[in-house]
C-alpha cells in the first residue's frame, strides 16, 4: 500500500516537471511559417483587475479571431508598470510578446529610474481607449463644486489633501497640474491603486481623489460620491457622469487624458508589425468588444501606430514640463538622495 | 423573515445544475490550489478567467468564490505532511502542526484543520449574510493612521509568538521588517536594497521566505541529526481522528479563531496571513499550558486554520457591498466581476439580488463539500508520514522548489528559497524563531506604508496619530500589552532575586 501510493506520487511529480519542463523552451523555433504561428503573449504590467488589465481580457476574447492566435495575458506587476515594461522593452522583437502600455509609461523614465527610455524602446502598435481622469469627492462636505473647492483650497492652505496611485504616476501629475492651474496649495498621499484611493476618499481621509472614473462609477450612483471635473477635451460618455464639466469648460487647463494601448520592442520585422497592426484595429473596431469596454466603463479610442506615436511624443513634452514645474521631479530626487 | 426568504432564494439558484457543479469545480480546484505550495489563489484565477467567457456571470462567479476559499482548505496539508506551507496564511500551522505529524498525530492535526475551515468557514459565511453593508461601513473608518497602529500593535503583540526570549524574538521581527522594505517602493517606486539587480525589484515573496526556512530549513536540519530518530508507532485508523481530549482544546479554538479572522478580514492587506497569526497569538494567550506552543499544541492548528477561512469570508465584504478589493486575490474576483459586465459596489445586493445570495449560499454549499472532500483525504496523507526520511526529504525538496519556481516563475527565486533555507537552519540551530522573522515581513510594509501616508493626513504631526479616536484606541491597547508585560517581566525578575538571596 505504502509504496503503492509512493510509487504514484513519485510518478506525477515526474510527470508534472516533465511536462514544465517541456512547455517552453524546447519548442523549435518555428521560423518558415506565416506569422502568428502560436500564441501571442500580451505583458500587462499591473496586477489584474485593474483597467489596463480590463483592457488586455476583453481583448483578448476576440483575439483567435481577429489576430489569428489566442493572446495569453501574463501580470508583471511591480514598481507602477516598469517591472513588466522592462521586460516587454527587453523581450525579442519577433511579434510573439506584445504588452498593454499606458499614460505612466511615459512618466517613468522622466525620473531616471528606469532601465528603458520606453517611448524610444517600444513600438506604438494602436491605441485601444482614452481614460480621462475625474477628480472625485465625498458628498456631504463642505465643497460641492469645483469654484466651492477651489475657495475652500485658497483660505485653507495645504489642508485639502488629494489621493492618488503614487508618486510621479499620472493620476499624481493630474493633481498636481490642477492645483498649479487653479493656484492652490495641496498635500498629496500616495496609495497602491485606485481601490485603494476610493476607500482612502470614502472613509474621509483625504478630500479629493484622482481617477480613472470607472472605478467611483458605483458610488456615485449610490449618493456617496460626486465627481467635479473632467480632464480631456469632452465630457464622458457615460450616462451617469455625462453633466459632469470638462476642466476646461470650468476655466482651467488641465488638458491630459491617460491612454490605453498596444505596444511591442522596438524594431519589429516590417511583415509582422503590418500584421498586427492589422490584427488590433480589426479587434479594437470590433463592435463586441466597444460593447464590452463600454460595459466596464471604458472608452474605446481606436488610433493607428503612426497617430500613437505622435500622441507619444506629444504627450511627453507635457509631461517634462508638469513634472518640473510642480515640483513632482524634486520630490522623486529628494526620495532618491 | 426577510433574510430567509433571500436565502431561499438564493439557494434555489446556487442548487441548479449548472452552479452546483461550477461549486464543485471551485473547491475542488482551490483544495489543489490550497495544497501544491507556491501555486496561489490569484494565478489560478486569472489563468482560468478565459475559460469563464462564455459562462452565464452568476456561475463564473460562484467558481471563482468557490477556488477563492477552497484554496485555504487545503493550505495546512502541506504545512502538517511537510513543514512547507501551501499558502501563505498557513505558515503558522508549521509551527505546531508539523511537529504534531512527527509525533504521530498528524491525522489528528490534518482532522482539526478541516473541521475548522468548516467551522470558521461557517461563521464567516454568516457573519457575510448578516452584517455586510453595515460592517463594510466600518472598515472604512480606518484610514491609514488607524492602519499604523493596527501594524504597530501587531508587531509588538505578535513578535512574542514562540518560547523564546523577547530580545531574539524583537531582532527577527526587526530583520524581518528590513527584509520587507527590499524592492520598489510600493508608494514613491523607487528602488531600495536591491544593489541594481533588477530582480530584486519585485522584493521578497513572503511564500517564498516561508517555504525557505521552514521546508529548506527543516531538510537541513534532519540531515545534521543523528541516524537513532524515533520509529513512528504505527497508526491504527483509530488514531487517524482527534481523541476526546483533543477536541475538547481545539473547539473552543475553532470558535476564538474564527471570529477573530472575521475581524481581521475585514481589513486590508494580507488578512488571511495576518489572522493566522493573531489566532495563534490568541490561543497561547488563552492556553493553560502556553510552553506547550511549538511543540505540537492542537489548538495551534486549529485556531489558525479556522481563523484564515473565516478571514476569507470577511474580504468578500468591502468587495461586495462596496466593490473595494482590499487584498490581492479579491482583486483578481473584482475583475471576474467586472469581465462579465457586473460593477459590485453599494447597489449591487439590491440591484442583482440573485446573483449576491445566489454566491452567498454557494459559499454554505461549498464549506459543506470541501468538509467532505478534505476528510477522507486524511486517512491517505497519513500515509506519507511512515514514509522513512529518506525518501521524504527529496520529496519537501521537491515540492519547495517546484512551489518556489510557481511563485513567479523565476529561477532567481529558487536561489534565494536555498539561501532562506540555509538561514532557517542556522537560526534553528541557534535557538531563534522563524516565525517572527515572517511577521516582521508581513506587518512592515503595512506599517511604513500606514506611517508614511498617515504623516501626511496627519500634516505631518505623529501626535495626531495618537489623539485620532480609533488610532489612540488601539496604541494605548498596545501600551497596556507592554506594560503589563514589563511588569511581569519585572515580578518575576524580583521573585527570582529574592530566591537566590534566599
Amino acid at each position: 500500500m505504502k509504496k503503492k501510493i509512493l510509487c504514484l506520487v513519485g510518478c506525477l511529480f515526474v510527470i508534472t516537471i516533465l511536462s514544465s519542463g517541456c512547455s517552453k523552451a524546447t519548442q523549435p523555433a518555428a521560423k518558415t511559417t506565416k506569422y502568428p504561428g502560436k500564441p501571442i503573449t500580451i505583458i500587462v504590467p499591473f496586477s489584474v483587475g485593474g483597467g489596463l488589465d480590463l483592457a488586455a481580457r476583453a481583448l483578448e476574447k476576440g483575439a483567435a479571431k481577429q489576430l489569428g492566435q489566442p493572446l495569453i495575458v501574463v501580470n508583471k506587476p511591480g514598481g507602477a508598470g516598469a517591472v513588466g515594461w522592462n521586460e516587454l522593452a527587453g523581450s525579442s522583437p519577433d511579434g510573439y510578446t506584445i504588452g498593454m502600455v499606458a499614460a505612466d509609461m511615459l512618466c517613468l523614465p522622466l525620473y531616471d529610474s528606469t532601465k528603458y527610455n520606453y517611448p524610444t524602446a517600444l513600438e506604438p502598435l494602436a491605441q485601444v481607449s482614452a481614460v480621462p481622469m475625474v477628480i472625485a469627492i465625498q458628498t456631504g462636505q463642505p465643497w460641492q463644486t469645483l469654484d466651492e473647492l477651489i475657495a475652500y483650497g485658497k483660505s485653507h492652505p495645504g489642508q485639502l489633501k488629494f489621493g492618488h496611485g503614487g508618486v510621479g504616476s499620472f493620476p499624481h501629475v493630474i493633481g498636481e497640474l490642477f492645483g498649479e492651474a487653479a493656484g492652490i496649495k495641496m498635500e498629496q498621499v500616495p496609495f497602491r491603486g485606485a481601490g485603494e484611493v476610493t476607500t482612502a476618499l470614502l472613509g474621509g481621509h483625504v478630500q479629493l481623489i484622482v481617477v480613472n472614473p470607472m472605478v467611483v462609477k458605483e458610488h456615485v450612483r449610490n449618493g456617496t460620491v460626486k465627481v467635479l471635473a473632467v480632464t480631456g477635451e469632452k465630457r464622458l460618455k457615460e450616462p451617469l457622469l455625462a453633466d459632469v464639466p470638462t476642466f476646461k469648460e470650468q476655466g482651467l487647463n488641465v488638458m491630459l487624458n491617460n491612454w490605453y494601448g498596444v505596444a511591442a520592442p522596438k524594431d519589429l520585422p516590417i511583415e509582422v508589425k503590418t500584421e498586427l497592426e492589422a490584427g488590433l484595429k480589426a479587434a479594437v473596431t470590433d463592435p463586441e468588444f466597444q460593447q464590452e469596454m463600454n460595459n466596464m466603463g471604458l472608452q474605446v479610442e481606436y488610433v493607428d501606430a503612426r497617430g500613437f506615436g505622435e500622441k507619444w511624443l506629444a504627450d511627453n513634452r507635457i509631461f517634462t514640463r508638469v513634472v518640473q514645474e510642480t515640483g513632482i521631479l524634486d520630490v522623486i530626487k529628494a526620495q532618491k538622495k | 423573515m426577510d433574510v430567509w426568504s433571500l436565502l431561499l432564494q438564493g439557494f434555489y439558484i446556487s442548487i441548479s445544475p449548472g452552479n452546483l457543479s461550477a461549486c464543485i469545480i471551485g473547491v475542488l480546484i482551490g483544495t489543489l490550489v490550497g495544497v501544491l505550495p507556491g501555486i496561489d489563489t490569484v494565478s489560478t484565477i486569472a489563468m482560468l478567467l478565459p475559460f469563464s467567457y462564455g459562462m452565464d456571470s452568476t456561475t463564473a462567479l460562484i467558481l471563482f468564490a468557490g477556488i477563492y476559499y477552497g484554496s485555504k482548505y487545503g493550505g495546512s496539508t502541506t504545512s502538517i505532511l511537510l513543514n512547507v506551507p501551501g499558502e501563505a496564511a498557513s505558515t503558522v500551522t508549521c509551527l505546531d502542526g508539523y511537529p504534531m505529524g512527527q509525533k504521530g498525530r498528524g491525522g489528528a492535526a490534518l482532522a482539526v484543520a478541516a473541521i475548522g475551515s468548516f467551522i470558521a468557514g461557517t461563521i464567516g459565511v454568516i457573519g457575510l449574510t448578516l452584517f455586510a453593508p453595515p460592517l463594510a461601513q466600518a472598515a472604512l473608518a480606518f484610514g491609514p493612521p488607524e492602519y499604523f497602529a493596527l501594524a504597530l500593535v501587531g508587531l509588538i503583540v505578535l513578535t512574542k509568538l514562540t518560547g523564546t526570549s523577547i530580545l531574539k524574538s524583537g531582532l527577527m521581527a526587526a530583520i524581518g521588517v528590513m527584509l520587507g522594505t527590499v524592492g520598489l517602493d510600493s508608494l514613491s517606486g523607487i528602488s531600495r536594497f536591491t544593489f541594481g539587480i533588477g530582480e530584486l525589484d519585485r522584493g521578497f515573496d513572503l511564500s517564498i521566505l516561508a517555504m525557505g526556512v521552514f521546508g529548506i530549513g527543516e531538510i537541513l536540519t534532519v540531515m545534521t541529526q543523528p541516524e537513532d530518530h524515533p520509529e513512528i508507532p504505527r497508526l491504527k485508523i483509530r488514531d487517524l481522528y482527534p481523541n476526546r481530549e483533543e477536541w475538547r482544546r481545539s473547539v473552543p479554538a475553532m470558535f476564538r479563531g474564527g471570529i477573530a479572522g472575521f475581524l481581521v478580514g475585514l481589513l486590508p492587506g494580507p488578512a488571511a496571513t495576518i489572522s493566522s497569526f493573531v489566532s495563534y497569538a490568541l490561543e497561547k494567550r488563552c492556553s493553560k499550558n502556553p510552553a506547550e506552543f511549538g511543540h505540537g499544541a492542537i489548538e495551534g492548528v486549529a485556531g489558525p486554520e479556522a481563523a484564515n477561512n473565516s478571514a476569507i469570508a470577511a474580504t468578500m465584504i468591502p468587495l461586495l457591498s462596496l466593490g473595494l478589493p482590499f487584498c490581492g486575490a479579491t482583486a483578481i474576483l473584482l475583475s471576474g466581476f467586472m469581465i462579465h459586465g457586473i460593477t459590485p459596489g453599494p447597489a449591487l445586493i439590491t440591484q442583482q439580488p440573485e446573483l449576491f445570495w445566489g454566491l452567498i449560499v454557494s459559499m454554505y454549499i461549498g464549506n459543506v463539500l470541501l468538509l467532505i472532500i478534505n476528510l477522507p483525504l486524511i486517512g491517505v496523507f497519513v500515509q506519507l508520514l511512515r514514509t522513512p526520511l529518506n525518501i521524504l526529504m527529496p520529496l519537501v525538496a521537491v515540492v519547495t522548489l517546484t512551489g518556489a519556481y510557481a511563485v513567479n516563475n523565476s529561477v532567481f527565486d529558487l536561489l534565494w528559497v536555498v539561501l532562506f533555507g540555509i538561514l532557517g537552519f542556522f537560526l534553528h540551530r541557534t535557538g531563534f524563531e522563524p516565525a517572527p522573522l515572517i511577521i516582521g515581513m508581513v506587518i512592515g510594509p503595512e506599517l511604513e506604508r500606514g506611517l508614511v501616508q498617515g504623516l501626511i493626513i496627519c500634516n505631518g504631526s505623529i501626535w495626531s496619530l495618537v489623539t485620532r479616536p480609533i488610532a489612540g484606541t488601539i496604541l494605548s491597547f498596545g501600551a497596556v500589552v507592554l506594560v503589563y508585560s514589563a511588569g511581569k517581566w519585572l515580578y518575576k525578575a524580583g521573585n527570582a532575586r529574592e530566591k537566590i538571596k534566599c
